[in-house]
């Protein structure tokens, strides 16, 4: 039983992760009807930067800057995605998010190498509950994660700002006829996804090593974990991003670990359909 | 001195031409229709009009102002709000925050932080602003929790309407208001736009394709046929003639009157 609560703990703190990808997938997919298939790569960029800026300052400095840098690049993506008018149809846009995945990995491949990277987490302690470890690190992930869905929950109901991204994805073109400018939304939605992820990214390399090729798995994960919210819902997509790293902890454990990602992705196909067969029914 | 001003616009989609050299003016506290069939460019002027295409060539101009090429916001800033066809409310976010949105997008601009900061401090002025159109149009007070997709088409109308008018502006281009509303709710939204016309001086411009209610609501009219303006004038001339009964008023020249 101690087993199967610490891959729970581990489950969870990993699907964190996730939750947090999935929630950044949600926001800039309620802000701009895109599904941004870039949005991995900014974790990954949030752990190659940190690691490398920590080589010259400190730990803490490292992943602030790493966090900046990541918005400021998500920014650039976001006026590529929606283009200089921010008029690119979704499903273009989407597309380029795809090829700017691809282009990513390369130029990631060429400033950071190969090599995966990780440095030391908050704390080397651990806490023992009952038998079961639990590191400072994976708190941290998890509180990160509910902080950020309640945070974005909030944002989107009660700001202006917030308001306003979600309008310009309802009806662009009313958004415009009111004086919205639809990149300098896409901008905002982009950029604070890409921190959002970058922050994720950046807690995730002490737990596990990020390398220039893990964009991908990461985008993965974090869209299964948007779309079991229906890729609106800030709430089940962290639901949602907690059920499939549970899973996958589960299946590493207990079967094989060359197919957790096979059976947490089935897994979620299930309650997928488990969940909108509900939602029929209503 | 003319509030809006078309002149000669041309807009083309690649090669094919919707709107073909028309000139088209509103003068403050104007009503003015703009009728004429499917497809003859109605909507492709006024969003010339509205910024949201840029005309091949001709000049739109607000208050002699050249805003030709100009962004939707900026035409918003200087007065002139459109009601799109179909509505366009935000289907997701309660009437409130539509009715917000449309002071907020008023004074947006290019960076956000600035904007919203512009928006903070006008926060009286909304409220104010707020109210007066929920006193307007008091059915949107009731609603106001309500998310503006889950209203009647009729309410919607109306939510589209008070989001424009939050930009307080001085002329309201409508397009197609009519379109799939009962006729009763479209009798009472025209008596709401003479009321908004005579008592707070906001001048219409009312895209339709139901020339009856445009002649009805409006004191002149352009009729625009394939891209070119065949008439225009005093709405009461225009009912009189043979060919606009014949097209437009369902009843040609040997139908009984």
């Amino acid at each position: 039983m101690t087993t199967f609560f610490q891959l729970v703990v581990v489950g969870i703190s990993t699907g964190s992760v996730f939750a947090i990808v999935g929630m950044s997938l949600v926001l800039v997919y309620r802000a701009t009807g895109i599904v941004n298939f870039a949005q991995g790569v900014f974790a990954v960029l949030g752990g190659l930067v940190t690691y490398s800026l920590s080589q010259h300052m400190s730990l803490v400095l490292a992943g602030l800057l790493a966090v900046l840098v990541t918005a400021i690049v998500a920014t650039v993506v976001a006026v590529v995605a929606v283009g200089i008018r921010g008029r690119t149809t979704h499903l273009a846009s989407l597309i380029i998010t795809v090829g700017i995945a691809i282009f990513a990995e390369a130029v990631l491949l060429a400033a950071f190498g190969e090599v995966p990277r990780s440095y030391s987490a908050i704390s080397d302690r651990a806490w023992n509950v009952g038998g079961v470890l639990v590191q400072p690190q994976y708190a941290a992930l998890a509180l990160v994660a509910l902080l950020a869905a309640v945070g974005l929950t909030l944002f989107l109901r009660r700001t202006i700002v917030g308001q306003a991204l979600v309008a310009s994805a309802d009806s662009p073109r009313a958004a415009e006829l009111i004086g919205l400018n639809l990149r300098s939304i896409a901008v905002i939605a982009f950029a604070l996804a890409g921190a959002l992820t970058a922050i994720g990214g950046v807690l995730l390399a002490p737990t596990v090593p990020v390398s220039y090729s893990s964009g991908l798995t990461i985008t993965i994960n974090g869209f299964a974990a948007a779309v079991f919210g229906g890729l609106v819902s800030i709430r089940l997509a962290l639901l949602g991003g907690y059920a499939l790293g549970v899973v996958e902890q589960l299946v590493v454990g207990y079967i094989d670990p060359q197919y957790n990602l096979i059976i947490a992705l089935a897994v979620m196909l299930v309650l997928i359909g488990w969940r909108s067969r509900g939602e029929l029914a209503v | 001195m003319t509030l809006l001003e078309l002149d000669d616009v041309t807009v083309r989609y690649g090669e094919a031409v919707a709107v073909d050299g028309v000139s088209l003016a509103v003068a403050p506290r104007e009503r003015v229709a703009l009728i004429g069939p499917n497809g003859a460019g109605k909507t492709s002027l006024l969003n010339a009009a509205c910024g949201l295409i840029r005309p091949a060539s001709g000049r739109v101009r607000i208050e002699a102002d050249d805003v030709t090429g100009a962004t939707p916001g900026s035409i918003v800033r200087r007065g002139v709000s459109q009601v799109p066809e179909g509505r366009h409310v935000f289907g997701t976010l309660p009437v409130e925050a539509n009715l917000l949105l449309g002071a907020y997008g008023r004074v947006f601009r290019l960076e956000i932080v600035s904007s919203t900061l512009r928006y903070l401090r006008s926060r009286r002025d909304v409220r104010d602003q707020l109210e007066r159109v929920y006193d307007l149009l008091p059915k949107l007070r009731e609603l106001r929790e309500r998310p503006a997709g889950r209203t009647s088409g009729g309410e919607q109308q109306m939510v589209a309407i008070g989001r424009a008018l939050m930009a307080s502006p001085r002329l309201l281009a409508i397009d197609e208001l009519s379109l799939g509303l009962a006729p009763r709710l479209v009798q009472s939204l025209a008596e709401f736009l003479v009321r908004l016309n005579e008592e707070e001086g906001v001048a219409i411009l009312l895209v339709d394709q139901s020339a009856s209610l445009a002649f009805s609501l409006c004191e002149r009219a352009y009729v625009l046929e394939t891209g070119r303006v065949t008439l225009e004038g005093a709405s009461r001339d225009l009912v009189g003639r043979p060919e606009v009964r014949s097209a437009y008023l369902g009843g040609g020249p040997d139908a009984p009157s």
